[in-house]
């Protein structure tokens, strides 16, 4: 089973679990049969709730991935896979699982269980393997190891020269881009921030907790937001990323998923590395050739990226040159306020490291950067400030030397509650 | 590209030598046959070749917008009768007015097309195909059914059936176009927005590009060119009829397709097109001199289109 859900949302859950093998009478589909079916795998990892005839669509995140895990059982494994098979689980379901896949190892299935989660690695597995850049480092059983050798294998070195150091601070920064109060559907409840210039704010909690929809409400994508985004003394809520990266707001996004968000893939590296700026370097209404070829070069040359040929398809690139294209993308646009969504995701160790590099340089630039990730490492080692944000708001801020790694997990978990003041049940 | 052991060809450029290699074929085979029947060769002469030019101007033109649509991975079905529109239009307004008057008509029809398929989010094929039908309608309901009894004004049949130098005009009007539409796709930051958007369209959009205004000039391009294609050919024929545009939609897609334009949008370059329609309108006129009955025409020209395609999906799933 994957990480990506790989359930057809059209239909139902009993469809769905039985897609591959339904059960037949006289060469028909028996419905029945497949409903039962259905209710007798789920009923195993304790989803009683969800509705054999349900369609796939209306159920949350959550209820899908237990239902993906109800598909593979139906299959009688002898060997399950399962590739971050718990990352969108409530903490219950979690435990279920738990259960369940300790019921499977009592029945002599094998298991591989794929996860960055460190404790749910301990919770369940016997013999762990570490993998780096598509090698394998090295296998042994658990408890041979230290939580810390095991980080050091997973990042090949040392963890402490990672980063660039941080400036110290003397004053506090003017802030340059302020959010008051900002709402939108059911996944922002009011986000107040502010990010000054020259300064990282890191954005953490689990996944899920609004943090992409902040970072796409202000950068004019999302409909319907209220609420206050001033830049610079002046109002900054957009309406389009047309008007988010030009005239004053002078806003960049480096999406999600660079695959689909960030790139055109089948066309050129300087096709893309041209896609926000291409006004830039025209005369009149047509590009000029000698400007869009320099322009190419500096971007090239400033972030590094290693290409063969300017004109080659992006689709070629390495993951991490791919979103090295992406930020120069936007660095041509100019921008003052950089927003980054998950930057270093699937890119190597080498590259991510001179990603925070480049992120330290541009703010020293007096750029603002709002720097969302999942990775705590990155925002300990990065950031000036961290926002963390549950259920749609910001729940809790830290700087300097108290972000630790403790202190952000357990404010992602609401535990300490400073600022919120609803209890706030995950979805 | 380093299987194909051609350094500079690029894979984009790959299905227009194709093509082009065909359309050599396509002559030889065509004149080996009068060689042999009649033996001559009317086919590599001058004159045929230009007869040939001025029929292909009128499909040209259609291609030439309908390639900035299928870029953008949409397509245009509201052609025929955005043709026939603006020819009776440009007929019944007639004098100096005609021509804006057609040409109005296709920004109209382009700017609905495009507001439909950017803003209200209704497939393109869907769409246009309703537009056409509406056009449809108000033709009849214009004419009463029959066919109108205006003629073309004199510019009308100067720009379609006048020769200057030897050449007709209509070619000087599709090269014009031409120029235009290669030059806005591959030298203006609105023909790269068309391939970005085609593309990828969501990083278009997050790229900062206004993808909905792209999408609408590119239909408002379609529409202009059937518009202008509509006028030269009833220029060409004296007058405007029921149906006029009709024979020009599926060559217009399948001379786009053949120059190597991905149908999915993104891919391809306008000498490709140019090719396209040199090919289509040679294979017409080779089955015709071959004496090939109807049924035989239809069935070659299809498979053609169907075989070329096949070889380019080949190629370039070996390439990319």
């Amino acid at each position: 089973m994957f990480q990506e859900l790989s359930l057809m949302p059209d239909l139902t859950v009993a469809d769905n679990i039985s897609i591959a093998d339904p059960p037949r009478r006289f060469g028909l589909i028996d419905r029945k049969a497949q409903r039962e079916r259905a209710e007798a795998l789920l009923a195993r990892i304790h989803c009683e709730d969800v509705d054999p005839r349900a369609l796939v669509r209306d159920l949350s995140l959550s209820r899908r991935q237990m239902v993906e895990i109800a598909k593979a059982l139906g299959k009688d494994p002898k060997l399950l896979i399962l590739d971050e098979a718990t990352s969108a689980l409530t903490s219950r379901d979690v435990e279920t699982v738990y259960s369940v896949l300790g019921e499977l190892k009592q029945d002599g299935v094998g298991m591989l269980f794929i996860s960055h989660r460190m404790h749910e690695v301990e919770a369940l597995c016997d013999t762990l393997s570490v993998f780096r850049n598509g090698q394998h480092i090295e296998t042994f059983a658990k408890g041979a190891r230290s939580q810390n050798d095991i980080v050091k294998l997973m990042i090949g070195r040392d963890v402490s020269h990672q980063f660039p150091p941080k400036p110290v601070r003397t004053k506090p920064n003017t802030p340059h881009l302020v959010v008051d109060n900002l709402r939108w559907e059911n996944a922002l409840n009011g986000v107040s921030l502010s990010v000054g210039k020259g300064e990282i704010v890191g954005l953490g909690g689990l996944d899920g907790q609004g943090q992409k929809e902040l970072l796409l409400a202000l950068f004019g994508v999302l409909r319907g937001v209220d609420g206050k985004v001033g830049i610079g003394g002046a109002d900054g809520l957009t309406g389009s990323p047309a008007e988010a990266k030009s005239g004053k707001n002078r806003i960049a996004l480096v999406p999600e998923d660079r695959k689909t968000e960030g790139l055109m893939l089948p066309m050129s590296i300087a096709d893309n590395l041209l896609a926000a700026s291409f006004d830039r370097v025209s005369v009149g209404p047509f590009i000029d050739r000698s400007k869009e070829k320099q322009a190419v070069a500096d971007a090239i040359k400033q972030l590094q990226i290693k290409i063969n040929r300017p004109e080659d398809a992006v689709a070629t690139l390495s993951g991490g040159n791919q979103q090295k294209v992406v930020i120069a993308k936007w660095l041509m646009t100019e921008p003052e306020i950089i927003l980054l969504n998950d930057p270093t995701r699937g890119i190597d160790v080498g590259t991510k490291q001179e990603l925070y590099r480049l992120m330290r340089e541009l703010a020293d630039q007096d750029r603002a950067i709002l720097f969302y990730s999942t990775d705590y490492a990155e925002l300990i080692g990065c950031c000036d400030r961290v926002a963390v944000m549950y259920d749609g708001r910001i729940v809790t801020e830290f700087s300097g030397a108290a972000i630790t790694e403790e202190a952000l997990v357990s404010a992602a978990l609401n535990i300490t509650v400073p600022i919120s003041t609803s209890p706030g049940v995950p979805a | 590209m380093a299987t194909l052991n051609l350094p500079h060809l690029k894979s984009d450029d790959l299905p227009i030598v194709i093509a082009a290699g065909f359309i050599l074929v396509i002559l030889a085979a065509g004149t080996a046959y009068t060689l042999s029947t009649l033996g001559t060769a009317p086919l590599l002469t001058p004159n045929y070749l230009l007869t040939q030019l001025q029929t292909g101007a009128f499909l040209g033109i259609v291609a030439c917008g309908m390639m900035t649509v299928i870029l953008l991975g949409h397509i245009d079905l509201s052609i025929p009768w955005t043709m026939t529109a603006a020819a009776m239009m440009a007929t019944t307004i007639g004098g100096p007015g005609a021509i804006p008057t057609g040409l109005a008509i296709g920004l109209i029809v382009g700017l609905v097309n495009g507001f439909g398929v950017a803003y209200l989010r209704i497939p393109s094929m869907i769409f246009t195909l309703g537009v056409d039908s509406v056009m449809r309608g108000l033709m009849v309901a214009h004419t009463g059914g029959f066919a109108p009894q205006d003629t073309a004004t004199d510019l009308m049949r100067y720009l379609a059936a006048e020769k200057v130098l030897g050449v007709p005009v209509a070619v000087f009007v599709w090269a014009a176009i031409s120029i235009v539409i290669s030059a806005v796709l591959a030298r203006t930051s609105f023909g790269k927005a068309i391939y970005a958007t085609g593309n990828r369209e969501a990083a278009a959009y997050l790229s900062g590009i206004r993808t909905r205004w792209i999408i609408v000039g590119a239909f408002v391009i379609s529409g202009l060119c059937a518009a202008s294609a509509g006028m030269l050919l009833a220029g060409y024929s004296n007058k405007a009829y029921q149906g006029m545009g009709n024979a020009y939609l599926l060559p217009a897609i399948a001379a786009v397709v053949i120059g190597g334009t991905s149908i999915l949008g993104g891919r391809g370059r306008f000498i490709g097109t140019l090719v396209g329609v040199i090919l289509i309108v040679l294979l017409n006129s080779v089955l015709s001199i071959a004496q090939m009955p109807e049924a035989g025409r239809q069935i070659i020209y299809g498979l053609v289109i169907i075989v070329m395609l096949l070889v380019y999906g080949r190629t370039t799933r070996v390439t990319s």
